[in-house]
């Protein structure tokens, strides 16, 4: 069913939870993907963070590895 | 944020990515270790080329920028405690260069003294992209508030672990890429360290 993928329940971190996760891990283990628009971007973000706007998202999705685990703010 | 966020997670989970967590609070929680400016601020620095030799000057320089910035500040404050955490900041710019001179010179076969290599090639004045002048004016510390410099310390080593990664991202020689990853890594241990430093205050 394709709408399945509008149902699909994704975990949530607050940001405590998200630093303890990445604390113990090299940057290259996982990807903080920032799906705001650039001028957000600029005006402030997480080190490191790969900037793919939302309405990018589905165009750009080869520039992500599936297999890291990813967090999306 | 929190809307945008979550249906980027759903759609990269309907995507095959098994490991998608979606973070709340958005950006506002993370105020106090964030990166500034755009995505190429800074790269000029890295343009993706670089050799390893060549990354560990362009690092060891930029570590220099941020050493001499904390070094000049040690004079222009009164408050005691702060002057110390300067010095701190310092040292610890310090052994950051020493641990990156050591990889320079077993890479490159060199055999240089630290002074020579200082000397001849090291660049001048190199920072993150944004001057310190800037982040000054950006954060406007209060120069004799322990927390104020720590927070300001933060947001300079936040801006230099941002752009290594950046680099990192960029560059197009995996051993230059693993040497831009391992320096990234030595920032965020900064940042943490910073971060217990401001909550033991």
């Amino acid at each position: 069913m394709r709408w399945k993928q509008f149902l699909t329940p994704v975990k949530s971190f607050d940001a405590d939870q998200a630093r303890k996760y990445m604390a113990d891990k090299s940057s290259e283990e996982c990807t903080i993907l920032d799906v705001r628009q650039p001028s957000e971007y600029a005006a402030g973000h997480i080190p490191g963070a790969k900037l793919i706007p939302l309405p990018d998202l589905t165009e750009r999705l080869d520039e992500i590895d599936p297999k890291k685990p990813t967090m999306v703010y | 944020m929190g809307g945008r966020s979550r249906v980027a997670a759903q759609m990269l989970a309907g995507k095959g990515f098994d490991n998608v967590y979606n973070v709340t609070g958005g950006f506002k929680a993370w105020e106090s270790e964030a990166a500034f400016g755009k995505e190429e601020l800074g790269l000029e620095l890295f343009t993706g080329d670089e050799s390893p030799e060549i990354t560990l000057v362009v690092a060891y320089s930029l570590e220099q920028g941020l050493l001499n910035f904390y070094l000049s500040m040690i004079p222009k404050v009164k408050n005691d405690d702060v002057k110390n955490l300067f010095k701190k900041l310092s040292e610890i710019e310090v052994k950051h260069q020493d641990r990156i001179f050591n990889e320079y010179v077993k890479i490159s076969g060199k055999s240089s003294s630290r002074e020579d290599f200082e000397k001849n090639i090291v660049m001048k004045a190199v920072e993150g992209g944004l001057t310190t002048q800037e982040y000054m004016d950006l954060f406007q510390p209060d120069l004799e508030s322990v927390e104020d410099i720590i927070g300001l310390a933060m947001s300079i080593e936040a801006q230099a672990l941002d752009l290594y990664l950046r680099a990192a991202d960029r560059s197009n020689n995996p051993e230059s890429k693993k040497i831009l990853i391992q320096i990234a890594d030595e920032e965020q241990t900064h940042l943490t360290q910073l971060g217990k430093l401001m909550e033991g205050i």
